[in-house]
């Protein structure tokens, strides 16, 4: 549910804040994962698109692809996580970014 | 002698550790650009710090941030959004909704809508200028309101003495309405002279000043190329401009090769970033000036 506000939030300040057809880039954190998210600024879901998950030191850790709804989930077990997370995704034509911080992942674990 | 050497061991230790517990306490305040910075700064005094994280040679519409940057943002008391879609990378993070403040909330109204264009160039990649003017700050003001904005948060969150936030809100507005005299006064001569500028920064100032600016796409401080000489000859004979606004000191050779199409160069910087040397105030009034004397000397 607040997913689904932040990036309604984000669709809806996207038109003043970029181009008319940007991508929307948001990524939330519980204590397993990361779940992207990618639409465009008219509202449709970015069906296909590279992710790629860099560390602090913009060190690239892993590469994935975008579902058919624009999503994709990171398990934390699978990256180190410890200095924080930057997603990109990039469709081809768009890109964007989010980045997650270690205290992002810390507040979502309980920590 | 020994019990002396004691004391004054003691003493030193008091007065470090004291020092660190304040340091330690002291509020944290973030802003998006050096003007927020700077209201942020007269108002708290010395009850807290204000940090302004983007790098000087990066445009701070346009910074992408670090994961530490946006750690250490996520740590401050209070963090001071300029709005009207300035700073993307607010949209891009995870920031504390209750130390968010956005300090042109009072004046959407007052926004200039502005074309759709996009480019590429710097640190940022492709971006846009579609939607809103970002540079508010060059209306003094609008300034004022942001500075008010600043004010309430800062005592809303009991960061400073109220009463000392209030005088201090007292003696900016002074300056701020000071320096909007002195701008009106300035430019009360120039309303048909024709400008142009070489990034579309300007608008509240032309429009706050009756200025007629025709924005180009050049990069900051960059020398033009034949076209864009090209283009900027053809938007000269036009308008009639003879005077181009540059938002940092351009190359020898640019400033030359202007002169060989009968335009004088103007440096008005935005002060997004801080000047190398002066402040907000005295930085903004010396660009009023030149372009003011410039203009006249144009319409002679």
């Amino acid at each position: 549910m607040i997913r689904a506000v932040g990036l309604a939030t984000l669709l809806a300040a996207a038109p003043l804040a970029a181009a008319a057809h940007s991508l929307v880039v948001f990524a939330s954190v519980d204590c397993d994962a990361v779940t992207v998210e990618a639409k465009f600024s008219n509202g449709k879901v970015a069906q296909k698109g590279e992710v790629r998950v860099l560390d602090g030191e913009n060190s690239l850790l892993t590469t994935l692809q975008l579902e058919s709804d624009g999503t994709v989930h990171i398990p934390l077990s699978s990256v180190d996580h410890s200095q924080g997370l930057v997603i990109e995704v990039d469709t081809g034509g768009h890109d964007n970014y989010w980045i997650v911080t270690p205290e992002d992942i810390a507040r979502k674990c309980g920590s | 002698m020994q019990r002396l050497f004691k004391r004054t061991v003691f003493t030193t230790l008091g007065l470090f550790l004291a020092t660190v517990a304040v340091a330690q306490d002291r509020p944290k305040v973030v802003t998006v650009n050096y003007p927020l910075q700077y209201f942020a700064e007269r108002l708290l005094g010395d009850a807290g710090d204000v940090e302004f994280p983007v790098p000087d040679d990066v445009d701070p519409s346009f910074w992408r941030p670090s994961i530490a940057d946006i750690s250490m943002i996520q740590s401050a008391d209070l963090i001071l959004l300029n709005g009207a879609s300035f700073a993307t990378w607010v949209d891009r993070v995870t920031l504390p909704r209750s130390r968010l403040v956005n300090t042109s909330a009072a004046i959407e109204d007052q926004f200039i809508v502005t074309e759709s264009i996009t480019h590429s160039h710097g640190d940022g990649g492709e971006h846009s200028h579609e939607g809103v003017a970002s540079y508010l700050w060059l209306d003094p003001t609008l300034a004022i309101a942001q500075a008010e904005a600043i004010a309430d948060a800062i005592t809303a969150r009991e960061l400073a003495s109220a009463d000392d936030v209030a005088i201090r809100l007292e003696e900016l507005r002074a300056d701020l309405e000071a320096m909007d005299q002195t701008a009106q006064s300035a430019f009360s001569d120039t309303r048909d002279v024709a400008l142009i500028a070489t990034h579309p920064r300007y608008q509240y100032l032309a429009r706050r000043y009756g200025l007629s600016i025709t924005s180009l796409e050049w990069d900051a401080g960059a020398a033009p190329t034949p076209e864009q000489l090209a283009e900027l000859s053809s938007i000269a004979e036009r308008t009639g401009a003879q005077v181009l606004i540059w938002e940092a000191e351009p190359p020898a050779t640019a400033i030359e090769a202007l002169r060989g199409l009968g335009m004088e160069s103007v440096i008005f910087p935005t002060l997004a970033h801080k000047p190398s040397a002066g402040t907000y105030l005295d930085t903004y009034q010396k660009a009023v000036s030149d372009l003011s004397q410039a203009s006249l000397g144009a319409n002679n």
